[in-house]
């Protein structure tokens, strides 16, 4: 089975082939990001593998560079500027800053539907679902003549109050298809029937952009894949790295849009499944930023909808996965006040740091680890590139600050490695959780040169450095389930009277679910709730609701779950105070076949032997020489006292003075404290 | 009153720049390197992000929630006399009353009677800034017996006392029925609730409940904020710590004294205008800046303001410091995060007894934002001229906050706050770009409720909530245009139309740019809007006598002539905001992006001819790709102006 998961700079092939993980870095292709996917697939032999799993970031990068399809808005009158408004709200990073702009707003020059695009059309429906003013078909075919004289590639459509009444949604897409014929057209009750206008349509817009980056993708991969012998099931997975059968995820693209953080996620989950870690902090540190995700028992958290860019909300389930721009890209310059800054801005990967060599001027962290000689110069990115370390000094050198050579190299790395740690202190923290229960996973390639110092700063476990850090994200995409799911919103009081329209309700959404699994297949069932307070604005998701027939005598257990839900997220309960239901979801899970983790002969270790040695400068005052290690040698058991440097063909892992790093039975390395020994 | 102080070790100089520091100078003046520094500078930011995030996760009121009604420090101890070197992620309205509400509460309380896990509360205006609704929350920290800074929240509470529920009202005319006073007082000893204290509250606030939770929660945080300062001077020591906080505010004196320099200087004048208060129309009430600038120094003399109200429009003197540090950053420093080391090259000269600087009993203090945004603005006005480019054009000025309110067929109570009037609306253009049509006014920030929220909440239907051409303030960047708000309310109702800047243009242009309009609101009592403004009530704003349109010689109609204006069912309400000013002769505005404008319906073609110079011809609502501007006839057009 293949798992992959393309990215900025690189794509990433994983494949198993007899329970071993093979695996394989493509130098991403942009602007056709098949060829990188096919070539990886090609490289690894995809001839008769079942499965190929596939996290794609296509869609993603459109959105953020705007390479957009011309898509319009159709509307209720009187509000086709919800687009623009968003949720009316600034970054608390720009509060100060009379120049923000909403990212995708008119005043930004960067919409996503231009303004005379976006059409309101005469009608009315309120909150109950009563009619206030019918729908004028005339009026509406009026607009969509204008839009096929505008050439449009596709329709998004999301009216006020559709997700209770989606009559006039579902006319206006009869009239679209008529006039506009033959070209994708979202409505957002058949995309996401939740309340909240904004998300609804913002998301549903997304939706109708991505039927058309996909369709055309997923066709010529499939061929390609065909091409290459590939006759087994083709998935992609979803923002929560659950897989979609793909002329499933076609239906509604929107889903799909960033799967690679919680890829990582679950590759994670997997991984503490095999090493019996079930509380971890997931940090995947990469050229411009680090992912952070808590995983407690087990499992990640999912959220009901997230941010593509400040405030242009999607409402797709995704993993819970908290940023911070620091990475190996990072780049290091000099506040007005004389002291070092790390990121946000990124070098990324053109030019990308100085020591590429690619025209770089400004030094970056990569460049600090470089000149520390965690690198090695010679045998860099598995000797595919050497590296330039005038070019890092001369950057180094031309910051205009006081601090000494030595001062400025020192600083960018260790606030390099506090940036890091304070956000993981930070998800950590918001989901109440004690790190010192946690053991730290670092992937990514940038992670296992910049994490040791982490565990001086962080009071956890353990530092985890799985097998191949490079490509952990695309190992996660062999690790999950298949699973089918649909929502939709009513406001309703969770109270007797109300039983049998819950009932309804969740029948309804789960029929076609079940009906659309192959035969022989026995899933399982998820029912989930978002409610509220009375008098509260926001919802808690996913409220557990009983499978099976709603009635009266289920309403006190779904009460009962929400004060639970409640109480578990936020540490306090309002039993006194009634409940409101607003989302109700149902979830299919199909098990998938899975990577499993399989460990090394418990037999004793040989001695590791060093390769050689190199200094390592500006880590503390002194220099210090340490023994390199190939990770390719080092048996299950083996320890490695700091200073040490373990190499890879993708990655380097830095083990610090008074660190010890202990091989696991699956290949992973165990960072910790010397004095405090592993597992302490 | 005069404010003197202004962060820590005032009037004191240093000739070095902090850049141009060594290691061992710096080390002598902060005790520690600058690598520590920096990352204890850092910490304190996460602590705090840390504090508000479980605020906000934690929090049951949609003010705290929502709308970010809070401030969060770590504050500095007396030895540094209490100064703020970061805020949290609350509003802008709370940051600078945080010095002296935190140290007027400590000295008054006593700092030798503080104990670790001690939580002093107080809420008092005329001590702490902003109004009784907003209780001030102080954990001290310890080394040994030392008081090593303060972690602090001051939040929004959903009531506490007082004749209006929620307090939001501008017609109160004396402390007495504005809410629980609460002079400096323990609300927790030693980690336990003191109970006297508790009760006081509970005996006086309604929604005791909620209340109570969310207390509870806020002492959960300013706990997790004090334990995560307290090991940071565990893990680097009381000296570095203190040593830190002092080169923050240090250094954001030395920026802002380094960005005063680089103005000429001068005397420079601004003023904006509060309409009237809740009591009557016969009172305007002006305030008026003056800003005098001689090196890296700046007075701010707003002597010449009007006395205070006679209603709770009023605002405090702490709440005008605030203002005047974020109008220095907005227009001097927006990239650095706001400490209190602003405010040390700066004098603030405030009246007494004015709309201001109220005084009680009758100062009644409640929308303070609403004069203080005033003086934001004139700042921004009196500093126009010498900022050139860097000036910044005006927002929208007001909230015109709606309240609608009725019951239920069952007899419940419903209301329906901030929905169905101008709450969002545009601000003005920079020299980065055009503005945004849809933000909070300058100094709050938070959630706009959706529309289909508040129709399942209350019995009312947005019908339109769009941005109106040829509104936005014309420039080379166009402000944000006006936001009108159409409101059909399905049951009889009462309604509070909360509007106080009506009389002026609030969205004034900068560098060369074009005010915006004014704002107004009207209402149709039966719904039926066929008949245009003519067969309108004109609830507030400037009218043509005989249109009923919005007109600046017309005649001025003052929202609080009904008490609460009672409709029936069917009812509709306008509003329409106020636009932002535009940034830059509108003349030379590209060609191009007026274009783009009357396509997208901010530009009319006639606006375009005639403000920017530039021809367009066409239709642009039904044939907005049809479009063709005429360079030959726009060269001519702009090269005859």
């Amino acid at each position: 089975m293949f798992g992959v998961d393309v990215g900025g700079t690189f794509t990433d092939v994983v494949a198993i082939k007899d329970g071993k993980a093979q695996v394989t870095k493509v130098p991403s292709t942009p602007h056709q990001p098949e060829l990188a996917v096919l070539e990886g697939a090609k490289r690894l032999g995809v001839e008769g593998s079942p499965l190929f799993n596939h996290a794609s970031t296509k869609g993603l990068n459109a959105v953020l560079t705007r390479s957009l399809p011309k898509v319009a808005f159709m509307t209720t009158d009187g509000h086709r500027d919800m687009l623009d408004a968003g949720r009316g709200w600034r970054p608390f990073d720009g509060m100060l800053n009379p120049h923000w702009r909403r990212p995708f707003g008119d005043a930004s020059g960067r919409p996503l539907v231009p303004r005379y695009l976006r059409r309101g059309v005469i009608e009315r429906v309120l909150a109950s679902g009563e009619v206030l003013t019918p729908l004028d078909e005339d009026n509406v075919r009026r607009h969509l003549a204008l839009l096929k004289r505008c050439d449009i590639d596709a329709l998004a459509v999301c009216t006020i109050n559709s997700y209770v009444n989606p009559v006039h949604e579902f006319r206006i897409k009869e009239l679209a298809e008529e006039v506009l014929g033959d070209i994708p057209i979202s409505i957002s009750y058949e995309t996401v029937p939740r309340a909240k206008e904004y998300a609804r349509a913002s998301t549903t817009v997304i939706d109708a952009m991505m039927k058309l980056m996909y369709a055309d993708y997923a066709s010529s991969l499939s061929d390609g894949l065909k091409d290459l012998g590939f006759d087994g099931d083709l998935n992609f997975a979803d923002c929560t790295a659950s897989l979609l059968p793909w002329d499933e995820a076609l239906r509604h693209p929107y889903r799909i849009i960033f799967a690679g953080p919680a890829a990582g996620a679950a590759s994670c989950v997997q991984l503490g499944k095999a090493v019996e870690a079930p509380d971890l902090i997931c940090c995947d540190v990469g050229g411009t930023s680090t992912d952070v995700t808590l995983i407690r028992d087990g499992a990640t958290f999912t959220n009901e909808s997230f941010d593509l860019e400040f405030d242009l909300a999607v409402n797709a389930l995704s993993t819970d996965v908290s940023s911070v721009g620091a990475g190996g890209g990072s780049i290091i310059s000099v506040t007005s006040t004389g002291d070092i800054k790390v990121g946000p801005e990124s070098a990324g990967s053109d030019p990308g740091p100085a020591c590429y060599g690619r025209g770089g001027t400004v030094p970056t962290v990569t460049d600090a680890c470089a000149l520390m000689g965690i690198l090695d110069p010679n045998d860099f990115a598995g000797g595919q590139m050497q590296l330039d370390l005038d070019a890092a000094r001369k950057a180094f050198e031309s910051l205009d600050t006081p601090l000494s050579f030595d001062q400025r190299i020192r600083y960018a790395y260790r606030i390099a490695v506090h940036n890091i740690a304070e956000e993981v202190a930070n998800v950590a923290i918001a989901r109440d959780a004690d790190p010192h229960n946690f053991s730290l996973v670092a992937y990514g390639s940038a992670g296992p040169m910049l994490i040791a110092p982490a565990l001086e700063i962080l009071d956890v476990k353990s530092i985890i450095v799985p097998p191949n850090p490079g490509l952990f994200s695309a190992l996660g995409l062999l690790s999950t389930d298949m699973v089918y799911g649909d929502s939709r919103s009513v406001y309703l009081p969770i109270a007797p009277d109300s039983a049998g329209q819950l009932n309804e309700i969740f029948e309804a959404l789960e029929a076609p679910l079940v009906a659309k699994l192959p035969a022989g297949v026995t899933p399982t069932v998820k029912r989930t709730m978002d409610g509220r307070l009375f008098g509260q604005s926001w919802e808690t998701p996913f409220v557990d609701v009983p499978n099976g027939t709603i009635d009266e005598s289920t309403i006190p257990t779904l009460v009962a779950n929400f004060h639970e839900e409640y109480e578990r997220r936020n540490g306090l309960a309002f039993p006194q105070i009634p409940v409101q239901g607003v989302t109700y979801r149902v979830q299919v899970f199909v098990p998938m076949q899975r990577f499993e983790y399989t460990p090394a002969p418990d037999t004793t270790p040989a001695e590791p032997s060093p390769t050689g040695y190199r200094t390592i400068h500006y880590l503390r005052e002194a220099s210090v020489d340490a023994p390199t290690y190939d990770r390719a040698t080092l048996d299950r058991g083996a320890k490695v006292i700091g200073p040490a440097i373990i190499e890879e063909e993708l990655c380097t892992t830095l083990v610090m003075q008074g660190q010890l790093a202990t091989v696991g039975a699956f290949g992973e390395i165990h960072l910790t404290e010397l004095e405090k020994g592993p597992g302490k | 009153m005069t404010i003197t102080a202004d962060g820590v070790q005032a009037g004191t100089t240093h000739e070095r720049k902090l850049r141009d520091l060594d290691d061992e100078s710096f080390f002598e003046r902060f005790a520690c390197d600058r690598y520590t520094a920096t990352v204890l500078a850092n910490r304190f930011n996460y602590i705090l992000e840390h504090v508000s995030t479980r605020l906000l996760t934690g929090a049951f009121s949609p003010m705290l929630r929502d709308l970010y009604d809070f401030g969060a420090t770590i504050t500095g101890p007396r030895e540094l006399d209490y100064p703020t070197p970061v805020v949290g992620k609350g509003l802008l309205l709370f940051t600078g009353t945080m010095t002296e509400s935190i140290k007027n509460s400590v000295e008054e309380y006593g700092v030798d009677r503080l104990r670790p896990g001690d939580v002093l509360i107080a809420n008092d205006p005329y001590r702490t800034g902003t109004h009784v609704n907003d209780v001030l929350f102080i954990r001290p920290v310890f080394d040994g017996s030392r008081v090593v800074g303060y972690t602090t929240i001051k939040a929004h509470q959903l009531d506490i006392g007082g004749s209006v529920p929620g307090g939001f009202s501008v017609t109160k005319t004396s402390v007495y029925e504005n809410g629980l006073v609460m002079s400096p007082r323990l609300l927790v000893r030693d980690g336990d609730i003191v109970p006297e204290t508790w009760s006081l509250i509970m005996d006086n606030a309604r929604f005791g409940e909620l209340l109570g939770a969310d207390i509870q929660t806020i002492i959960s945080c300013l706990d997790l904020g004090a334990g995560l300062l307290q090991a940071s001077v565990e893990h680097y020591g009381a000296d570095a710590v203190l040593g830190t906080m002092q080169y923050i505010v240090d250094a954001d004196a030395e920026r802002m004294t380094e960005a005063l320099e680089r103005l000429p200087d001068g005397d420079y004048t601004g003023e904006g205008l509060l309409d009237a208060d809740g009591s009557s129309a016969d009172e305007e009430f002006p305030i008026r800046v003056t800003l005098r600038k001689r090196g890296g120094h700046l007075e701010v003399d707003l002597s010449d303001t009007s006395r205070q109200a006679r209603t709770s429009i009023n605002a405090t003197a702490l709440d005008a410091k605030t203002a005047i540090g974020v109008a220095l950053k907005f227009l001097l420093d927006p990239d650095n995060n706001f400490t209190s080391g602003l405010y040390r090259c700066i004098d603030i000269a405030l009246p007494d007894a004015s709309i201001i600087s109220a005084f009680p009993p009758e100062g009644v203090v409640f929308t303070y934002g609403e004069p203080t945004n005033v003086i934001l603005t004139s700042m921004m006005r009196a500093l126009a001229a010498p900022l050139g480019e860097l000036a910044l054009a005006g927002d929208f000025g007001s909230p015109n906050m709606h309240t609608g309110f009725g019951q239920h067929e069952s007899g419940r109570p419903w209301v329906s706050t901030g929905v169905g009037g101008g709450e969002h609306g545009p601000w003005g253009a920079t020299r980065v770009g055009d503005a945004d049509s849809f933000m909070l006014f300058m100094q709050v920030n938070g959630l706009a409720i959706p529309i289909e929220s508040s129709e399942a909440d209350a019995p009312l239907a947005v019908l339109r909530r769009e941005y109106l051409t040829d509104t936005a303030g014309a420039g080379y960047n166009r402000g944000g245009a006006s936001v009108q708000k159409d409101t059909k309310w399905l049951a009889p109702a009462g309604h509070n139309p909360l509007t106080l800047r009506l009389k002026e243009e609030t969205g004034f242009g900068a560098n060369g740019g074009e005010d915006g309009v004014r704002p107004a609101v009207w209402l149709w009592p039966d719904g039926d809007q066929s008949g245009g403004y003519g067969t309108a009530t004109r609830v507030a704003g400037v009218f043509n006598d005989e249109t009923g349109e919005r007109d600046a010689n017309g005649t001025y109609e003052w929202f609080g002539r009904e008490k609460t204006w009672a409709a029936d069912a069917g009812a509709v309400f306008r509003y329409i905001t106020g636009s932002g000013g535009g940034w830059g002769d509108a003349r030379t505005r590209e060609p191009q992006r007026v274009l783009r404008d009357v396509r997208d319906g901010y530009v009319s073609i006639e606006g375009a001819r005639t403000t920017y110079g530039v021809v367009i011809s066409g239709d642009p609502e039904w044939d907005p790709e049809g479009l063709v501007l005429d360079e030959a006839a726009t060269a001519e057009l702009r090269g005859n102006n």
